[in-house]
């Protein structure tokens, strides 16, 4: 098992690297000089090239990097242009709203999607394999941006129970942060369901085509029994990888739901720093994702040797 | 199960994939014709502002509304299916090029070319999407083309990876031996011969990716990044409707119901012909 996780780890090594150079080449391919965007195009030339040595523009490339690079290592991605603060910082409060509202948006899509998809596969071609496999497809079809539009419509404008943004630190206001959870976690939870739904239809299928169900049923355990105990648990293993792939996809959807609701996470600040240029900020919560993402898919891939030892012992 | 009932439940699921495919096709048809035919026959120009006619909720005159500015929603709705479809085939197509060539040549070359391109493209696959395609944007500057740019990255290293997978599996095939011994030169073999044997799949995959692309134009257009102002796009027209739901909420529904039409039509179409390709699901 070690040698697997040291293995994985290994493998990651020329990713990592390869995410850094991208992120590091990102900024410098901005059409422009980034001095001007700093100074000012009223900037004198001495300023100009004060600030060319202060940030190091004045090296060739590879050398930019490496200092670029043995800053990230040490955890300094930079300054914020817009705010002086430190990017990682920034970054850090970020992260727990985005947290919370992935966490959130998880079990909403578990909650629509295990029992939906359960429903599905042990009706297979009756009107509610029908009505579950269209209404996947549908959620599958439908941007998650309009999904929260329509819940602001209704549950913000038509009947105002709901607030249609902001958000209240739970550790500030337990009721309050939950009141305004609610119509982000919808929101990004509908779209992650679908595919969940589409997963557990279709192992929970091939389960139930086995012979130790047929065993299980022939010893007159009740339905129930044999669907939600002996066949989800064997189907349970597609399950985890698919959610912990759509963890790392997640990351996609907290961009345009955290906008829409103006929720102050990660996918809000990378956006915001997109429209002041505040190319630091940029490169920084790039490169934080894209770690954060491949971190995810290794703990998934790893997650998937601990469940199943045919993959721990590599048969 | 008796083999009676098998056949019927089998027959039963064949009816209901052909459904979805018929289903996709009816509905990708509709865009598509909306989009061809649709800005020429409406009466309504989409970038015509009426100050007189803002806001108008759906009538004999104005069949979807108004916006702000008194544009009228249906053209803007059949122009925003042109830029869909569009932004749809490009990208899609240019990361097919792309990505096939590049797995291509990474299947059939030698293992440094093998490593190197494809450790290149697993670092463009450790972006989420949608990240990845913002920063493109955002640093190219927003744009239709650079939108279609942004896109035809990210979905670049999808089709390298299927297409190297599949030249594996083919070039040890008899008949890519066979073109060998009888002297065709590398490109030959590879462009003539594996390719053609390879395409089915990659083809298959861009037609699934194409809802995606189309998804992934109206979140950049949404978010402001992508089709700039006044020609619309379904996805900045849900923009421009945040500020007026209240008021005018047919601003938010119609430009979604495009996008859900459009998207849905292409993932009932792509399930259909992922059937008709892949044995493990017929």
């Amino acid at each position: 098992m070690l040698k697997l996780i040291v293995g994985r780890i290994a493998a990651l090594i020329p990713i990592l690297l390869g995410i850094s150079l991208v992120a590091f080449f990102l900024v410098r391919l901005v059409p422009g000089d980034p001095v001007i965007a700093i100074a000012g195009v009223e900037a004198d030339a001495a300023t100009i090239a004060a600030l060319r040595a202060k940030y190091g523009l004045d090296l060739p490339l590879p050398a930019q990097f490496a200092i670029w690079f043995g800053q990230v290592i040490q955890g300094d991605l930079g300054r914020s242009i817009q705010t002086g603060r430190p990017v990682a910082a920034m970054l850090g409060t970020a992260f727990g709203p985005t947290l919370l509202l992935a966490g959130a948006a998880l079990i909403v899509s578990l909650l629509i999607a295990i029992p939906a998809g359960i429903a599905s596969a042990t009706r297979p071609n009756t009107g509610i394999d029908f009505g579950v496999s269209l209404g996947a497809l549908a959620g599958l079809s439908l941007p998650s941006f309009w999904i929260g539009i329509l819940l602001i419509l209704t549950f913000s404008i038509r009947l105002p129970i709901l607030p249609s943004s902001g958000f209240v630190a739970p550790s500030v206001d337990v009721a309050k942060a939950l009141l305004h959870l609610v119509l982000p976690a919808i929101t990004l939870g509908t779209a992650l369901a679908a595919a969940t739904m589409r997963m557990t239809r279709a192992t929970v299928i091939e389960v139930l085509r086995q012979d130790y169900i047929r065993t299980a049923r022939a010893k007159g355990l009740s339905r129930a029994v044999v669907v939600w105990k002996h066949a989800l648990a064997n189907a349970s293993m597609p399950i985890v990888t698919l959610i912990g792939i759509q963890m790392g996809q997640m990351l996609s959807g907290v961009v345009v739901t955290e906008t829409i609701f103006s929720w102050p996470g990660i996918g809000k600040l990378t956006v915001d720093a997109i429209f002041a240029r505040d190319y630091p900020l940029v490169q920084g919560a790039v490169l934080c994702m894209a770690v954060l993402f491949v971190t995810i898919n290794l703990v998934t891939d790893l997650l998937y040797s601990v469940l199943d030892p045919r993959v721990r012992l590599g048969q | 199960m008796t083999a009676s009932m098998r056949k019927r439940i089998g027959r039963r699921g064949l009816v209901a994939r052909n459904w979805r495919t018929l289903a996709g096709a009816v509905l990708v048809g509709a865009v598509v014709l909306g989009a061809l035919v649709g800005p020429a026959l409406l009466p309504h120009d989409p970038l015509k502002t009426d100050f007189l006619a803002t806001l108008a909720a759906p009538d004999g005159r104005f069949w979807l509304g108004t916006d702000e500015l008194g544009r009228d929603l249906l053209a803007r709705v059949a122009t925003g299916a042109r830029v869909s479809l569009l932004v749809g085939s490009l990208s899609v197509g240019l990361a097919l090029l792309l990505g096939t060539t590049i797995g291509l040549l990474a299947g059939y070359g030698g293992p440094i070319g093998d490593t190197l391109l494809m450790r290149a493209m697993d670092v463009l696959f450790a972006f989420p999407s949608i990240l990845l395609a913002l920063a493109i944007t955002a640093v190219l500057g927003p744009s239709l083309g650079n939108v279609i740019v942004a896109i035809a990255v990210v979905y670049t290293p999808v089709f390298a990876r299927l297409a190297r997978a599949q030249v594996l599996v083919v070039r040890e095939l008899a008949y890519v031996e066979a073109a060998r011994a009888m002297g065709f030169r590398h490109g030959q073999i590879l462009f003539g011969t594996i390719l053609p044997n390879v395409a089915g799949p990659l083809i298959v995959q861009g037609s699934l990716l194409f809802a995606s692309a189309i998804i992934t134009e109206t979140y950049l257009s949404f978010l402001g990044l992508g089709v700039q102002p006044p020609q619309p796009s379904w996805g900045s027209m849900l923009r421009d409707a945040i500020g007026f739901m209240e008021i005018a909420p047919w601003m938010a529904w119609y430009p979604g119901i495009a996008i859900f039409v459009a998207v849905l039509g292409f993932n009932l179409l792509g399930d259909g012909l992922l059937d008709r390709f892949d044995p493990r699901r017929a």
